[in-house]
């Protein structure tokens, strides 16, 4: 699974991002994870300034993202990713403990691929990621197949 | 309006006004006399002129005396034979003629003179309406000032009730899906190493977190149900019953159950609100007829008239005391010990808020061990009075 590609994971509490790591583990995603610990981070690591400004080029495959975050929050996130030309592409999941419908509907509104409430049973969210893998898998191969479509025009 | 005045004044006053006659009358017979002096021929308008203004100022009664006075003076002192009460007959028809002239323009300025008090009572009248109106104004201006302060204090509970349902949705949650998470891996991790005692305990913290988050959950749909905004159309209730019931049915497979769906009429509500209504009230069916080996479960239609409906949901259950009647749709009430019948206690509850959201009543009927029957009303068309309270 190593083709997939660096997973940004942005969540301030660590032991969500234990039990996330910990389910991803599960299903052999965790290689390549980089962590978040807050919005301003994640834009940090996103656009390659501050502590990332060495980090090699290239998008998360996917970015995980919690809403409620520490200075900016993860709609605010969502929002600068999707303006931004570059960083457009990117699948985000939002990973959080709300189920409010104003959530959602914020999110979806934001151009969210997909929206997952962090069940409080962790079999059931180890199955969520799981199907994020499927997503993931799916969704790569469909863009990858576009670029190929993209070449063959060319 | 000095006129007004005048007239005001002499109204207030019996004995002005008929000294004020007098004295018209006086002033009459002084002009005459000065008009005779200068050997005027007609010394009539000074009376006629006299009666005139009384009558206009004065009124009726003062009007009548000056015409009185008037005629004594003129027959005495200037119609032949003078300084006598007999009238010649040469000077009848001019005598005639100022009677009949006299009596005109006293009757024509009574006649004004009633209009003029007509017009000032209606105008005093409207007067009061006015300030009546006003003051009323002025109290539903009031009114609607508190109300709008009101609505402000709700809105503002409602904001502050919606940021803690919120806040109870984000932070409380978090730590229990902690616990849980841990637990699991705990489960695992140590799986080999713990004996049963430990295992049992490990497996007593995994459920009673997974039931706490049950509870937040369904406390948190509870206070969404009250604060969602009921999006109201004309439901057709077979329907909607039958499509619940086969959802229910997927998960019953094993069981046997005896449905009996009645004809149900079309009612006025949210779909998706009667729908938990109906999910929670058949699901409970379901669960209390449980130790039955053949449940019996009818939904049909109690009772309807033009403008309401009562559906019914009965079963051949376990039943509950009539006692605990009242306690049925309290949050969290629960009349069945947990390992008896699971769930949070919420279930009859959300049923009550959502149907009294509708303008609605929720009752219920049963004995023990011999089934319950659960009834909920709804208005057939839009009432009035919902209309109103729901644009409020």
């Amino acid at each position: 699974m190593n083709t997939l590609g660096r997973i940004l994971i942005v969540e301030d509490d660590p032991r969500d991002v234990e039990l996330t790591l910990t389910a991803l583990e599960e299903y052999n995603l965790a290689n390549a994870v980089v962590v978040a610990r807050d919005g301003q981070e994640a834009l940090d690591y996103l656009y390659r300034r501050g502590q990332f400004h060495t980090r090699s080029d290239g998008n998360p495959a996917v970015m995980l993202l919690d809403l409620k975050l520490p200075k900016v929050d993860g709609l605010e996130v969502l929002k600068q990713v999707r303006s931004d030309e570059y960083l457009k592409m990117i699948p985000v999941v939002v990973l959080t403990s709300s189920h409010e419908e104003k959530d959602m509907m914020r999110s979806y509104k934001l151009g969210v691929n997909a929206y997952v409430v962090k069940p409080v049973d962790f079999h059931e969210f180890v199955n969520a990621v799981k199907e994020l893998g499927v997503f993931l898998g799916s969704y790569q191969r469909a863009s990858a197949r576009k670029r190929q479509e993209g070449l063959k025009l060319l | 309006m000095a006129t007004w005045n005048l007239q005001a004044q002499m109204g207030s006053s019996r004995v002005l006004r008929y000294g004020y006659s007098l004295a018209c009358v006086a002033i009459a017979m002084a002009v005459a006399l000065v008009f005779r002096h200068y050997r005027f021929h007609e010394l009539a308008p000074p009376f006629n002129l006299a009666i005139a203004v009384v009558t206009w100022y004065g009124g009726v009664g003062p009007s009548v005396m000056a015409l009185v006075l008037s005629t004594a003076c003129f027959d005495y002192f200037f119609s032949s034979p003078i300084h006598s009460f007999v009238i010649s007959r040469g000077d009848l028809p001019a005598f005639f003629a100022f009677m009949v002239w006299a009596v005109l323009i006293a009757s024509f300025a009574g006649v004004r003179r009633r209009i003029e008090n007509d017009l000032s009572h209606a105008r005093d009248h409207l007067q009061i309406e006015l300030e009546h109106r006003k003051q009323q104004e002025g109290e539903i201006l009031k009114l609607n000032q508190e109300l709008i302060s009101r609505a402000a204090e709700l809105e503002s509970s409602n904001n502050e009730l919606e940021s803690f349902a919120y806040s109870v949705s984000h932070d409380l949650r978090a730590p229990l899906r902690h616990v849980v998470g841990f637990s699991e891996l705990l489960q695992k991790q140590a799986a080999s190493l713990v004996d049963d005692k430990s295992r049992r305990y490990i497996k007593t913290i995994l459920d009673s977190s997974k039931r706490m988050g049950n509870l937040i959950d369904d406390l948190l749909s509870f206070s969404r149900i009250g604060r969602a905004e009921t999006k109201k159309s004309l439901v057709n209730m077979e329907q909607l019953v039958k499509d619940v019931v086969s959802e229910i049915q997927r998960e019953t497979r094993d069981r046997e159950i005896a449905w009996k769906i009645d004809a149900l009429p079309v009612c006025y509500g949210d779909r998706s609100m009667l729908m938990v209504v109906l999910t929670n009230l058949i699901s409970n069916a379901v669960k209390f007829t449980r130790m039955r080996t053949r449940a019996e479960i009818e939904i049909g239609c109690a009772h309807r008239d033009n403008d309401d409906v009562e559906v019914f949901v009965r079963d051949n259950g376990a039943g509950f005391d009539m006692q605990y009647a009242n306690k049925l749709f309290g949050v969290f009430q629960r009349l069945h010990r947990a390992y008896e019948f699971e769930g949070t206690g919420i279930g009859l509850a959300t049923v009550q808020r959502i149907i009294h959201r509708h303008g609605g009543e929720v009752r219920a009927e049963g004995a023990v061990d011999e089934g319950a029957s659960f009834y909920f009303s709804l208005p057939k068309q839009q009432h009035p009075q919902v209309r109103a309270a729901n644009t409020v």
